[in-house]
């Protein structure tokens, strides 16, 4: 897995996950799920957005426990997979400093009809920002990070 | 009240945080003196020597060798342990 620059893995057949720290490149990203046999294609981008409730952001910064959410990364696309039939998926979560309008997250499905691959990259997305140990920070100016642990979030790991 | 010193048989376990946790103990890691118990007992550990991480910390899980750990599982002195607090990512 590539941690220090842009994605340089090769991609395995079926797609891959990565942590990444430079920025996403979406053309990459899609192309890891292309196949012939695929006539549905979906990219999906998380992109750090301005405002948050009315509070304007500077920059988000992630944080992560790398080697648990590369696995957990990894695990969800190859679920995505079966649950779903796909024909294949990519995961690539940015960490450390994200500019306003850049991607933090891209998700990428193919399979057979667009309906399984739209709906694969809902889950996915649905499922990275409930169980993957990835923390995002807002950046509002006074040199201060706002780190994010929702009061709502069941504890990580589905443990008691 | 001064801490109790640590058993004879204490070796230094390191305790990885993260995000908020991090900021509030000014490091990513903790250095703890510990000869070996639960989930639990590291929790009421970490939350004695760190009172500022306590309420996180009731909300957090913990991972043990890189998986996540119930509160009566063993953490041996040698083990990679983890605190995961609520995740935000995506």
């Amino acid at each position: 897995m590539e941690r220090s620059g842009g994605i340089a893995a090769a991609p395995a057949r079926q797609g891959f996950a990565a942590l990444v720290r430079a920025a996403i490149d979406p053309a990459t990203v899609l192309a890891a799920v292309r196949d012939a046999s695929a006539g549905g294609n979906v990219l999906f981008l998380g992109t750090a957005r301005s405002m948050t409730a009315g509070v304007a952001t500077r920059a988000l910064e992630y944080d992560a426990h790398e080697s648990l959410a590369a696995a957990t990364l990894d695990a969800l696309r190859q679920t995505a997979i079966a649950r779903f039939g796909l024909t294949a998926s990519a995961v690539v979560h940015r960490l450390g400093h994200v500019p306003v309008g850049e991607a933090a997250v891209a998700v990428a499905t193919s399979g057979p009809h667009r309906a399984e691959a739209f709906a694969a990259a809902e889950w996915l997305m649905a499922e990275i920002k409930r169980q993957v140990p990835i923390w995002k920070g807002e950046d509002r100016g006074g040199g201060r990070i706002e780190w994010q642990h929702p009061e709502s979030a069941p504890r990580p790991g589905g443990g008691p | 009240m001064q801490p109790a010193p640590p058993p004879p048989d204490a070796t230094t376990l390191h305790v990885a945080v993260f995000a908020g946790m991090a900021e509030l103990v000014g490091g990513r890691r903790l250095a703890l003196d510990w000869s070996g118990g639960s989930v639990d007992d590291l929790r009421q550990l970490v939350a004695r020597r760190h009172p500022e991480v306590a309420a996180l910390l009731a909300r957090s899980a913990v991972a043990v060798d890189g998986r996540y750990a119930a509160d009566g599982d063993p953490v041996g002195s040698g083990a990679d342990v983890a605190i995961i607090p609520p995740v935000s990512g995506g």
